[in-house]
């Protein structure tokens, strides 16, 4: 035997008590396991945004047009090494509910610049050849099983073709992955002079664009000067960082952040009295046995020890518990949610959360440890 | 019958008198039913604001025609050619010189400023026709005045100016390479038009450059009943492919996703919370029966049955339960009843709403927490009433 | 006679009740030489468990010294009290004091936690001190399942297996029936004669006390004359 198996026989001495302990923290660990994963689905875009990538839009909102002339107007400017352009089309397949992130883009530049996305040589070049070939993430195509090769009606709710109709038939190209698993991987890209030549308005105008740089370094000035280019137009643009367009996009959904740490507080607000009382508890039983320790010679910070170290086991077993359920929880998530964001449970979150078991353990066995430590020999034999 | 009674009375009254000495335990399970009765709570009352300004909106009584399939306003183009058309429409209401009562709007986003993150976020500005405060009714120039027709003056809606920034009464703008003033404010009953800029129409149109296309007409009907005549006319006319709708039915569907996306959250995670409260109840409910294993077996041995012990335990659990769900209503209602909250709403605009609470939500909350109470109870109770007499025998 | 063991020059012990000061001793001598069984009787109150405290370093006296095989130790502090304990003092309790989720062999173990001894030479240790009180075949079994006798067995092995010179008593039958008390009183005998260990035990029953070398009454904090002469 050693010490911490004494550790372990105390923590597991009332079991259905010890149990219902970690079932507490269990599900605080699976809330704020599920909780970050949804905020990272949400916050992905941000990390892995280029620091080399500007976004630039129409000055009044980004969902407003810019002139088809203003990309190639962009590439002059000093610094700016490629320049795509790229426009929402408001897609969906088969019924609205199946809505899709399709963008009608400038296919060989946003695929330059778009390096994170992963294409077989062989369908690039395809893809690049046809005008009304498409490439599919290939979260997208696992959802509705698409196949390269496959005909792909969509429909826009923005457009409508020339004729009348508001489906555009595409064929699939290629299906994309990401170089990293917070890619997103959920849009459809497809070219936007076969949205140009078909739809029925919008003519000469295209949705936004993106600016890769020589060096991050000139960004500022690269920024200031392509939107004094446009200065007093119709058409005013405003360009920021990648990281930041990203950024303030997540944050239209509301105070994500805010409702999650409340949440989540909340959830180890719960716990850390649950936890912490039960501790009280079990120290308050054992306070004869606690006596008999020092008796045989246990100084004071080794019973010490022994409390916090017990309440540290409980909170590591609820707590990787929780991570291990929540982190399969994101597998099931990962449609549903993929709207928000490619969902992917983070190191930083399984990070996070180790500092939350330790916090966990720590406070929740301070106050009882130093009962137990303060424990006095003849009053605690004096009580029988 | 009245024997058992009086044996619940004089156990329950035994229990409860002993709360003080447990008294950190049972006041942590109190907190922690309270807190998942707020969270909850505070996700319920979240839903139902959403969905009470979102469905709060509209009229019956107001069409509203959309390019078939768009969805939302957002989306929808309409031409100058199906406006002229719909204007012939039957059962729309006239205004005195014979003119439908029907208005041509533009739907653009533009970018504000929020107050509370400073953060930039969508708000709708509105193109409105000039018969559009006939069509509209229950709009209520609160301060300054309405705009002037064919001018760069904008009046914006009550949460607007309350939630971003520099939007307050004669506050300047520049929008497109042109110079706006915000000459009024109104009140639209706490819906979501509170959240909207209007403006001209015709000024809008050549500012965005859409020449004379709109993006949805609103007209005020003559009853809901001409809703049907309205539609057939539209179906039967190839040059309207429009869906066509009551505004308030509109609206309504709209707020169906976002609230039921709160819902879902809510109600899960309260669900997920629970269980670990429950946890912290059946600790603290077995301790306490522990804590009065003599007591109770003493009182078996004397003749008491195991039904009071019973009851008595479940009581105690049901109380501290209750408690909790009413610290934890309490504690959401002075907390978060009536704050500002605003999210994306279909349009891809912000919609500004208010947590509201109620007394159906609340009835929600305690019930939640009644049910930790019982289930954190009844196994606790189950080992009372079994107690076995030697318990009261034992040493320690 | 031998060296003493410990020897207690004018120890005063008071606790205090609320306000009031009660004393238990007023300058108490008292002198234990190695290898000595003293059994202390007297009435409830008298100072009997305080004195036993004192002696194992659980609890400092008010004034006094307190020297344990020439040195003081009255003025040591918790951690090297807990020391001395660990390494020269064996207690063995009334109501056994083991642990309930341990084996027999676990709790037994127990003080050798403390020690710088691997497994190995801790399972040997374990082993030597259970043979000694004869229980080798329940080294697994848990308190729950032994009785009374084979319990306090168990806890004589606990205060003997870090071989401390000193074992202190605390009625160590008062829990237990005549034939299973005389059973453990002839193993401290055993300890005593064999192994060398100095006893000291509380106990009201004469029975018990008549196992010992000498008896010393306590009453009021004092002993009585007759048992300062032995």
């Amino acid at each position: 035997m050693t010490l911490v198996e004494l550790v372990r026989k105390n923590l597991f001495r009332k079991k259905l008590r010890t149990t219902l302990t970690i079932v507490a923290i269990f599900v605080a660990f699976v809330i704020f396991g599920v909780l970050a994963t949804f905020q990272n689905a949400i916050n992905a875009g941000v990390e892995v945004a280029g620091a080399d990538r500007l976004i630039t839009v129409n000055k009044i909102n980004f969902t407003l047009p810019m002139p088809l002339a203003y990309p190639t107007r962009t590439a002059g400017v000093a610094g700016v090494k490629q320049v795509a352009h790229a426009e929402w089309f408001g897609g969906y397949y088969q019924e609205p509910r199946n809505f899709l992130v399709a963008f009608a883009v400038d296919p060989k530049n946003y695929l330059d610049i778009y390096s994170e996305l992963i294409l077989p040589p062989a369908q690039r070049e395809a893809f690049l050849r046809e005008k009304t070939s498409i490439i599919v993430g290939k979260a997208s195509a696992d959802q509705y099983g698409w196949k390269v090769g496959d005909r792909l009606p969509l429909k826009s709710n923005i457009y409508q073709q020339k004729n009348g109709s508001d489906t555009w038939d595409f064929t699939i190209a290629g299906i994309y992955t990401g170089n990293d698993q917070r890619v997103d991987t959920t849009p459809v890209i497809f070219h936007y002079d076969y949205l140009a030549d078909t739809r029925s308005f919008g003519d000469g105008t295209t949705g936004w664009m993106i600016l890769k740089t020589a060096d991050a370094k000139e960004n500022p000035r690269i920024m200031r000067e392509v939107d004094s280019l446009f200065a007093n137009s119709a058409f005013e643009t405003e360009t920021k960082t990648e990281q930041a367009f990203n950024k303030a996009f997540a944050e239209q959904l509301g105070d994500l952040g805010f409702i999650v740490t409340s949440v989540v507080g909340a959830a180890f607000v719960t716990i850390l009295l649950i936890v912490g009382n039960t501790m009280m508890l079990t120290v308050r039983e054992r306070t004869n046995e606690i006596a008999v320790l020092k008796t045989i010679g246990f100084t004071t910070r080794r019973i010490f020890g022994m409390v916090i170290a017990e309440s540290m086991l409980l909170a590591v077993i609820g707590g990787l518990l929780g991570i291990v359920v929540a982190w399969l929880i994101s597998f099931a998530l990962a449609g549903p949610l993929s709207r928000f964001g490619p969902v992917a449970f983070s190191f930083d979150t399984a990070a996070f959360a180790f500092v939350l078991m330790a916090l966990l353990g720590l406070l929740t066995g301070l106050i009882p440890a130093y009962r137990a430590m303060n424990t006095d020999i003849v009053t605690a034999f004096g009580r029988k | 019958m009245g024997r058992t009674l009086t044996q619940i009375a004089a156990v329950t009254a035994m229990n409860l008198r002993s709360l003080p000495q447990r008294k950190w335990t049972s006041l942590a399970t109190v907190v922690a039913i309270a807190l998942v009765t707020g969270v909850l709570l505070a996700f319920l009352a979240m839903a139902n604001g959403f969905q009470a300004t979102v469905a709060g909106t509209g009229s019956n009584d107001v069409v509203i025609a959309l390019r078939k399939g768009s969805e939302s306003e957002i989306n929808s183009t309409l031409m100058r050619e199906q406006v002229l058309l719909l204007q012939e429409a039957p059962g729309l209401a006239k205004a005195a010189d014979g003119k439908p009562l029907l208005s041509p709007e533009l739907y653009v986003i533009v970018d504000g400023i929020k107050k509370s993150s400073g953060l930039k976020a969508n708000l709708p500005l509105r193109g409105l026709g000039p018969l559009a405060n006939e069509v509209r009714q229950g709009i209520r120039i609160v301060s300054g005045r309405m705009f002037q027709p064919g001018t760069n003056e904008l009046v914006v809606g009550r949460s607007v100016s309350k939630q971003f920034r520099g939007f307050e009464l004669g506050a300047k703008m520049r929008l497109a390479s042109q110079n706006w003033v915000v000459v009024g404010e109104f009140d639209a009953g706490g819906n979501v038009f509170e959240s909207e800029i209007w403006a001209d129409v015709s000024v809008l149109q050549g500012l965005y450059q859409r020449g004379s296309t709109v993006q949805t007409v609103r007209a005020r009907m003559n009853d809901p009943a001409s809703l049907e005549k309205i539609r057939a006319f539209s179906e039967a006319d190839p040059r309207l492919k429009l869906d066509i709708k009551a505004e308030k039915e509109f609206y309504s569907g709209q707020s169906r996703n976002i609230g039921d996306l709160i819902l879902y959250l809510g109600w899960p995670l309260a669900i997920a919370m629970s269980f670990g409260a429950l946890a912290g109840a059946l600790n603290t409910m077995f301790a306490s029966v522990d804590a009065r294993a003599r007591e109770i077996a003493t009182l078996r041995a004397i003749g008491f049955r195991g039904t009071p012990a019973f009851i008595g335990t479940m009581i105690e659990s049901i109380i501290l339960a209750g408690i909790g769900g009413v610290v934890g209503s309490l504690g959401t209602y002075l907390l978060f009843d009536g704050i500002s909250a605003a999210t994306l709403g279909s349009n891809f605009t912000q919609v500004v709403f208010s947590l509201k609470l109620s007394w159906s939500l609340v009835l929600q909350g305690l019930i939640l927490s009644l049910v930790i109470g019982f289930a954190g109870g009844v196994f606790p109770a189950w080992r009372a009433a079994r107690m076995p007499l030697l318990a009261a025998f034992k040493e320690q | 006679m031998s060296e003493p063991l410990i020897v207690l020059k004018a120890v005063t012990k008071r606790y205090t009740r609320g306000k009031q000061s009660v004393p238990i001793f007023e300058r108490l001598d008292m002198s234990i030489p190695t290898q000595d069984f003293v059994a202390v009787m007297g009435p409830s109150g008298s100072g009997k468990t305080t004195l036993l405290n004192l002696l194992g370093g659980i609890d400092k006296p008010s004034g006094g010294e307190i020297v344990f095989d020439k040195k003081r130790m009255d003025n040591l502090d918790e951690s090297k009290l807990a020391a001395f304990r660990a390494g020269n003092v064996g207690f063995i309790f009334q109501f056994y004091n083991l642990m309930p989720m341990l084996t027999a062999a676990q709790n037994v173990e127990l003080p050798l936690l403390l020690t710088k001894l691997g497994p190995k030479a801790r399972s040997e240790r374990v082993k030597t001190a259970l043979e000694i009180v004869g229980l080798s075949d329940r080294a697994r079994h848990k308190p729950s399942e032994l009785s009374g006798g084979q319990q306090q067995r168990v806890a004589i092995a606990r205060a003997i297996v870090s071989d401390p010179k000193l074992l202190l008593c605390d009625e160590p039958t008062g829990d237990l029936d005549r034939e299973t008390a005389g059973e453990i009183l002839s193993m401290l005998q055993t300890l005593n004669r064999d192994l060398g260990k100095t006893i000291v035990m509380v106990t009201h029953d004469p029975e018990a006390a008549r196992y010992a070398k000498r008896t010393l009454h306590l009453d009021k904090g004092h002993f009585s004359e007759k048992d300062l002469a032995a």
